[in-house]
This record gives structure tokens, C-alpha cells and sequence, in this order.
């Protein structure tokens, strides 16, 4: 798609990506969506939570913020398929970052949801596995599960749902790099019994990864994320 | 590779996209529909439509089919379920017809009301005796679907607890939805991962019935019948075999994987589909009489549905009379026989997964590939089935082939050369 430069569109680059899908029973997490939203589900009761880890390199927002990670906790819902068709639908849930400006700038143009600073954020790009914590301890250890990478290199179109006060508000995102996607059952990490995560059990500490999609290391990325409309 | 998939989606946009993303969509409109159409219209335009095209004869291992576009093909059928071909068998043909000439076209009636004809209780006799077990009984529904729907849901309430195996059919899962049961699900075949989610539960209070299959469509593997009910009866659950793939085919006298796995008396609930081996339609719930007689009253699906209609009645009829004598035996023995064949020529050359019966896997991977090798099987002279994301991980997209007793070598032959051939063309050949 073409990417008109516009007051309405950021245009941000990283070099480290690592999401996870994880499945999680839908009542965990259920009360936390607004009512117009429902859950997409992989099997009855079993929904799916998103935790992306993104490094921004400095130079973000025309050049102001510096190096900083960032770390995403969401919910997977039903996309609005009037705007086009996604590969996935997000409402989200929790924002950290290790930059208290990119949380400043997002809770005010994306409407995002500030948990707070991130204390500590480890990376091994060697790996691909990250170790975030906050104030309040670990977040999350994610790593990436497949022994094989087969990056595709193409743009790929997502919704992000926010709540805005009483209204419900939808952005377009898009993400160009070259990704990995598999769905291999391993190991993928901890995710811990925190307040970023809204205190959901998964799994008794043993989550099960549903899909995750993985930048390639060393390959800078492209993030075309639009301000958020009115749902 | 990578250019290979710029050049499939610059010249076939459709393959971007996976049935999935059509589901649903927030908002009031219905987006999904006409997301869905835009979909079609663009597979269609480009002539890959390869769902629903209507076959021109019987399920024999030969067909030919008719395509929206008008043309039309003959081809080696793969994506048949008639297991043992009884579909077409002049026996069962003459038992249908002579059921028709008697009793009319349908039963026009619930079961338990006004729908049941002596001819459905001898299919219920017929059945009980093929199984040979005392006390034991048959419980009909229009179709296998209405099987697990109905028994399932009769059998659990709010409250109580359905374990499934996660490569559990969809049948088994509404049925489990509709109960209004707690759901939970067990890593495939992992008696271990079962014995995790049943200690989990308060099973010493609760009432919970563990389901799984006797062959698994999507791999082609059988169940570990033994292992998943040692565990389950440990923890007081009772257990559901879904024999829809292996009923008539499976175990030396075709009593399915459970007679195979000497478990036949140990599986509290056994579902049989008629419309794979059987060669017809509708399925039952085969359990102790008590519990078939309660189900009777209490399953939805089959209380709220039309009796089976009698044609089809007298013909299966036939084919449980067939599969118990040694025209079954013969057919059992060449369908073990094909399916070691074709896997023999496809083994080491492509990836078969971990198939053991006669569903034979071929994983090419990529989900955009499936319409594209669809289009090219068929016009290579074979009828497949294909699946792919979600029912199926990520690059674990497959073809199934679905190998019948009727196969000849040579049919099996054209099938290889086929898939073979398409794998060279489509980059997923292993060796």
C-alpha cells in the first residue's frame, strides 16, 4: 500500500521485533474488552493475547526520542473488515516503553493505555529473546521457538483497537519488514503473574504460543501506525 | 522463494488472504460478507475455484466434475471417504432401492415420535451385532455430525467438563459448545498432557467425559485409545471414540481402532458416521442400552431431526452386513495394502507426517500455494483434498490423500506421479 506522508501517520523504524500469540481462556480476560469487541477465539473459551517487543532505534518522531524498547500486552478480537482485511485485529490492553516521551506521545495520539516505564529490558538479537521487567518485577521472558526462519519480506496490514474515555477508537497499522511467522508449541518463555499482563494465569507458568512473528535481526523495519479514528 | 511468492500474489491477489480473515468483523454491517465476495469473485475470475464443483457420477475412484467455468474433468478421485466403496456396491444399491419401493422416499418424522421404521431397527440390530457385545445398543441420527452433537451434549451439563483432544473434529467441539460444559483442551495423542488438565479439575466431584478419535483426519494417525483411557478412567472420567474414520476399516473384523487397541469395552461412547465406509449417510452413538435409550429421549439433535431416510436405511443395512462377512475382510485387506502402496511411492520424496492409515498426508507448507495446487492437481488428473491455516498450523498446509480399497495400482500410480509432480513444480519436494 501506498503511505501518503500526513499529520496522521507516523512512519517508525525498528530493528528488533518479536511477537507472541498465546492462548489463554477467554474468561481470563474477558471483562477487559469493551462490549462492542468479541474475542477471537482458536477453540470455544480459548482466546488469544499478544506481547510484541520492539527496539526503536534513536531518532524516532522526526529525530526527538532516543533509543528506547517498548512492549505491548493485547487482545485479539474481530477485525472491521469494512476498512479492509487484516491479518489480525488487536485491542490493547497495556503500553510500556523505556521512554517516558514515546508514553507521553502515545497515550495522547494513539489513545494507548500507559502501564508505565520499563526498569530493565534485555535483548539477545542473537537469539531473538527479550527479558522486560518493570517496577514491579519480570514481565515477561519471550524467545522465539522454531529451530528454522523463513523471513518474508512483505508489508502486512493490522488493526489496533483503543478505548478513549467512553469511546471506542480503531487504527490502521502496517508493518513492512521481513518476518518469520510459525506456529511450532514450544517453549516461547515466562510470562509472569503481573499487573502489565492484568494479572492473567497462563497456564500455570506454562503458556502455550499459538504463532509468532519474528524480524529479521539486523534488518531495519518499518512501522506505518495511523492516529486512531472513532469506532 | 521470496520471489516466488512476490510473483503468486502480484499475479493471484486471492492467495494473500486465508479463509479465516472472512469470519467476522466488528461493527453492524456485515463487512465479512462482502469482503468474502470480493474473495470469491477474484478466485473464481481466475478460474481456481476448486470448492463445491459438483461430481458428474458416483464416488467411484474414477469421477468426472464439472467446474463453474464449464469445463470439465476426469480425474483419479483422492477426496473421497467411501474407505471400503460401498457408495456404489449393486448390493447396497439393491438394498436401498428395495427400502425405497417399501417405505417411501423419507421418514417424515422425529424418530421418537413418528419417524422410526422397523427398518431402522434392523440397521440398530444389525449394527449391535456387527460390535457383538452384550447389553449394548444403537442410538441413530441423521448424520455424524448430530452423533457427537446430541450425545455429547444429552451426556454434559453446566457444570460439568468436556476434555478433547486438540485435533478433535468440529462435530465434537459444537457438541461440547452446546453442553454448556467447561471445555479443555490436551496436546494431540498426549495421555500425559490429559492426566495435567484432569488433575486440574475437581474430578473427584465432577462429572467429565474425555473425547478423541479413533483416526485423525488431518494427520492420518490413529489415537492412543489405550493410553488416553487408562488415564481417563484413573480420574472417573468417561470416554467418547470418534470412529468416523476407522469404523468397518480398522481392527481384524472392522470394529474399529477400538477392537485394534483392545479397549471396545472400555470406551464408554462409540460414534460411527455413516457417510465414509458406510457409504451412505447419518450416524449413531454405540454404548450400553441404557444409555443409548436415555440418549434417545435427550439428544436434541436427534429429537429435533428427521429419522434417517429409509433408502438410505436398507443400503447401510447392506454394508454392515458386507463389512461383517468376507467381502469385508477382502476390502479391509486391499485398503491396508493401497495405502502401504501409495505411501511407499510418496514416502522420502515428499513429507507424509506420521500417517499410519489410509489418510495420507502430503505437507507443501505455505497456505497461498492452496488454491494455485488445488487448480493444478485437478488439472493433472486428480481430485485431492486439500487444508490449510487454521485448520492446520502455519506452513503445515496439506494435501489429503484418501486411499479407498477399490484403488487400483495403476490409479494409486497416476495419484504419485501427480502429487510428485506438483511437488517439483511447487517447491516441496524433500529428497
Amino acid at each position: 500500500m501506498k503511505h501518503t506522508p500526513s499529520d496522521d501517520l507516523i512512519v517508525w523504524q525498528f530493528d528488533f521485533a518479536l511477537t507472541t500469540f498465546f492462548e489463554v481462556e477467554t474468561d481470563q480476560f474477558h471483562h477487559h474488552i469493551p462490549s462492542r469487541l468479541s474475542p477471537m477465539e482458536v477453540s470455544p473459551g480459548i482466546g488469544l493475547v499478544n506481547i510484541t517487543a520492539f527496539n526503536f532505534p534513536a531518532g524516532g518522531m522526526d529525530g526527538e526520542l532516543p533509543e528506547f524498547q517498548e512492549l505491548i500486552f493485547s487482545v485479539i478480537v474481530s477485525p472491521d473488515l469494512s476498512r479492509g482485511v487484516p491479518k489480525f485485529a488487536m485491542y490493547v490492553l497495556s503500553l510500556g516503553s523505556t521512554c517516558q516521551e514515546h508514553l507521553d506521545h502515545s497515550a495522547d495520539f494513539y489513545k494507548l493505555p500507559i502501564h508505565g516505564l520499563l526498569t530493565d529490558t534485555k535483548i539477545n538479537r542473537e537469539a531473538i529473546a527479550i527479558d522486560y521487567s518493570d517496577a514491579d518485577g519480570q514481565i515477561v521472558a519471550m524467545n522465539n521457538c522454531s529451530p528454522q526462519t523463513n523471513f518474508r519480506d512483505e508489508e502486512r496490514y493490522f488493526q489496533a483497537f483503543t478505548s478513549d474515555g467512553d469511546d471506542l477508537t480503531i487504527a490502521d497499522c502496517y508493518i513492512e519488514a521481513p518476518l518469520f511467522e510459525h506456529q511450532l508449541t514450544d517453549n516461547a518463555g515466562t510470562l509472569n503473574l503481573h499487573p502489565f499482563l492484568k494479572n492473567i494465569d497462563f497456564d500455570l507458568g506454562d503458556p502455550l504460543p499459538y504463532l509468532q512473528m519474528i524480524g529479521r535481526p539486523g534488518d531495519i523495519g518499518k512501522q506505518f501506525y495511523y492516529r486512531p479514528s472513532k469506532f | 522463494m521470496t520471489d516466488f511468492f512476490d510473483k503468486l500474489i502480484q499475479e493471484e491477489p486471492y492467495t494473500q488472504y486465508t479463509l479465516d480473515m472472512f469470519s467476522r468483523s466488528a461493527g453492524k454491517d456485515h463487512a465479512e460478507i462482502k469482503q468474502f465476495a470480493k474473495w470469491r469473485e477474484l478466485v473464481t475470475g481466475a478460474n481456481k475455484y476448486t470448492f463445491e464443483v459438483p461430481h458428474l457420477g458416483a464416488q467411484t475412484p474414477e469421477i468426472s466434475v464439472r467446474r463453474e467455468s464449464g469445463d470439465e474433468y476426469d480425474l483419479v478421485s483422492f477426496a473421497s471417504y467411501n474407505y471400503l466403496g460401498y457408495s456404489y456396491h449393486p448390493e447396497v444399491i439393491q438394498g436401498a432401492k428395495d427400502a425405497l419401493d417399501h417405505y417411501g422416499l423419507g421418514a417424515t418424522g422425529s424418530p421418537l415420535l413418528n419417524g422410526t421404521f422397523q427398518i431402522h431397527k434392523e440397521l440398530e440390530d444389525g449394527i449391535s451385532d456387527f460390535f457383538g457385545q452384550e447389553d449394548y445398543g444403537v442410538s441413530l441420527f441423521s448424520s455424524g455430525y448430530g452423533a457427537n452433537l446430541g450425545a455429547i451434549s444429552a451426556f454434559i451439563h453446566k457444570g460439568d467438563h468436556v476434555v478433547l483432544d486438540r485435533s478433535s473434529h468440529a462435530s465434537l467441539i459444537d457438541g461440547a459448545v452446546l453442553s454448556q460444559g467447561k471445555i479443555s483442551l490436551f496436546r494431540h495423542n498426549d495421555a500425559e498432557f490429559l492426566e495435567k488438565v484432569l488433575k486440574r479439575i475437581d474430578y473427584e466431584n465432577s462429572r467429565i467425559l474425555v473425547c478423541c478419535e479413533g483416526v485423525y483426519s488431518t494427520d492420518g494417525d490413529y489415537g492412543t485409545l489405550r493410553d488416553i483411557i487408562d488415564v481417563s478412567k484413573k480420574y472417573g472420567a468417561a470416554v467418547l471414540v470418534d470412529e468416523a474414520h476407522s469404523l468397518l476399516v480398522a481392527g481384524e473384523n472392522g470394529r474399529g481402532v477400538c477392537e485394534e487397541q483392545d479397549v471396545l469395552s472400555e470406551a464408554d461412547m462409540i460414534i460411527a458416521t455413516f457417510s465414509k465406509s458406510f457409504g451412505g449417510v447419518g450416524g449413531c452413538l454405540y454404548a450400553k442400552k441404557k444409555v443409548t435409550n436415555y440418549i434417545n429421549y435427550y439428544a436434541r439433535s436427534r429429537m429435533f431431526s428427521c429419522a434417517l431416510d429409509p433408502g438410505v436405511t436398507g443400503g447401510l443395512i447392506k454394508a454392515v452386513e458386507l463389512a461383517g462377512s468376507a467381502d469385508g475382510d477382502d476390502r479391509r485387506k486391499r485398503i491396508s495394502e493401497n495405502a502401504d502402496y501409495l505411501r511407499s511411492k510418496l514416502a522420502g520424496r515428499v513429507d507424509i507426517g506420521t500417517s499410519s492409515s489410509w489418510i495420507i498426508p502430503v505437507i507443501y507448507g505455505d497456505e497461498r500455494l492452496t488454491l494455485p495446487l488445488s487448480d493444478y492437481l485437478q488439472k493433472n488428473g486428480i481430485d485431492i483434498s486439500l487444508m490449510t491455516f487454521p485448520a492446520v498450523p502455519k506452513n503445515k498446509s496439506r494435501i489429503r490423500a484418501f486411499v479407498t480399497s477399490e484403488h487400483t495400482h495403476e490409479q494409486l500410480d497416476v495419484g504419485a506421479e501427480a502429487i510428485l509432480k506438483a511437488a517439483e513444480e511447487y517447491n516441496f519436494l524433500t529428497e
